[in-house]
């Protein structure tokens, strides 16, 4: 095969208290909203609740209103664990196929496009995809909701589906990071070990593990 | 001819930024040219020292921002060239005696009566760099062949970058061909491939210049000096001449044996 693998340094587990949150009565989201709102401010002390999980009674739920939740969530200084709808997932997590499909990419709204090398100590921030034509060099950081796609030499930190979701891909024209996180897996490159990156490479979650193969496009 | 401020900065210390500032400086002299070196390290002067020049120093650069005396009075001539002086820094106060404004307007006075103000910029990215940029043209980033050096250049770049100064120039110093050629060395090209920026010229690794900086007389008045023949060929590169660079100094080092062989037989 031509993966390469990445050592793991950590999958992020809340530790501490989880809390539950059920909003199975609710049937439109502003009920949801406001439902939530409320079993926010009733939780005494928030340092001791590290995760929400919420459970919620309608079927379908719009990116935008995922969204909304989080920000709500995050507001309040909490982090979203998960959210069940009481119906099928809307969203399956990991591919379990083995190639990747196109259509198995998740679809972001807003695509950003930096036309410059990023330098040591630029950080750049975006909710949806990005797309970088230069480099990304070592101390620099691109932090991004969607994918991540570097025309260029990726050295530095990348972060792709911040928010959690899976199913993101990071590809470089050289992929040589110093770190690479996607949802809440961080990875880096194995230590001693010199690999002379050759080609365009992608990098993406399946069954569970951040994985590195060959651009096929 | 329109006078040029140049910028001398490396992010990290100990790279060479003052000796580098130095030796260009002279080097721009002795082909003629008025230059005036401004050292920005307040607090930590030693342009002054490197130059010989410590004894002579009344006034300084903080002197002449706050109108203590003329600018005039505190520059020093050389002892050497005429065509070169000095602006030293204070050494009794520190980065925040002056400001970027203050800076820039200085520099817009010695434009008056200098060809090139050549900036000797402190390390760091705090106040003492901003001060040293702000009335900058271009800069020159001075960088040794080490992970560390290079990796604080890109960042200096892209802060220069936001700054405005877009055309900054590299010089690799203090690089040793032979560890290159095992590869115990960064080599120049993986330089140039991280921080993308043009190559103004490589100084080898050279003992002479701590005999010449200890003795406060600059590596390019020496001429069997390989850093200063270096530094020489640089300067005329940002005159504008076109100058080759030699890809590895080794070549240019076994010329300089036939030289001195040469002389020897005379």
């Amino acid at each position: 095969m031509n993966e390469r693998g990445f050592k793991v340094i950590a999958v992020l587990q809340n530790l501490g208290t989880e809390f539950f949150i059920d909003l199975t009565e609710c049937t439109t989201f502003a009920e949801i909203q406001a439902e939530l709102y409320k079993k926010m401010e009733s939780i005494a002390d928030p340092a001791y609740v590290s995760g929400l999980n919420i459970v919620i009674g309608k079927e379908k739920i719009s990116r935008a209103e995922l969204r909304k939740i989080e920000g709500i969530v995050l507001d309040h200084g909490f982090l979203l664990n998960s959210l069940t709808a009481n119906g099928p997932p809307e969203q399956s997590g990991s591919p379990e196929n083995d190639t990747l499909y196109p259509e198995q990419l998740s679809q972001y709204q807003e695509t950003a496009l930096i036309c410059r090398n990023l330098r040591s100590g630029q950080k750049f921030y975006t909710e949806g995809n990005v797309v970088i034509l230069g480099d990304i060099n070592p101390g620099a950081e691109v932090v991004a909701g969607g994918n991540i796609l570097v025309m260029g030499v990726l050295r530095g930190m990348v972060h792709a589906g911040a928010f959690g979701d899976e199913t993101v891909i990071v590809a470089a024209y050289r992929l040589n990071p110093t770190q690479l996180r996607i949802a809440n897996h961080i990875t880096r490159p194995p230590e001693g070990e010199e690999i002379i990156v050759e080609g365009p490479e992608l990098a993406r979650i399946k069954a569970g593990k951040v994985i590195i193969e060959k651009l096929k496009i | 001819m329109k006078s040029r401020v140049l910028v001398i900065t490396s992010g990290k210390g100990g790279v060479g930024k003052t000796t580098t500032t130095a030796n260009l400086g002279t080097a721009l002299a002795m082909m003629g040219k008025k230059v005036v070196l401004l050292d920005t390290d307040i607090g930590l002067r030693n342009l002054d020292v490197v130059m010989g020049l410590e004894n002579r120093i009344v006034f300084d650069v903080v002197d002449v921002v706050n109108g203590n005396c003329r600018l005039k009075q505190a520059l020093i001539r050389d002892k050497r060239f005429e065509k070169l002086s000095l602006l030293p820094a204070a050494q009794t106060k520190d980065k925040t005696a002056v400001s970027p404004h203050q800076m820039k307007n200085l520099t817009n006075e010695l434009r008056e009566d200098f060809d090139y103000i050549l900036v000797d910029c402190p390390a760091g990215i705090e106040q003492g760099f901003r001060n040293a940029i702000s009335g900058a043209d271009n800069a020159i980033i001075v960088a040794t062949p080490e992970v560390s050096s290079v990796r604080d250049a890109d960042r200096i770049i892209g802060l220069l970058e936001a700054a405005g100064l877009n055309n900054s120039q590299l010089i690799i110093n203090r690089l040793r061909a032979k560890m290159v050629k095992c590869g115990d060395m960064m080599n120049i090209e993986d330089i140039i491939d991280i921080l993308s920026i043009d190559l103004l010229g490589v100084v080898p690794e050279d003992e002479s210049i701590v005999v010449s900086t200890n003795r406060g007389e600059p590596a390019v008045m020496e001429n069997y000096s390989r850093a200063g023949e270096a530094y020489r060929r640089i300067s005329r590169r940002i005159m504008g001449e076109d100058i080759p660079l030699n890809s590895l100094e080794e070549e240019n080092s076994i010329v300089n044996k036939f030289k001195k062989i040469l002389r020897l037989a005379k």
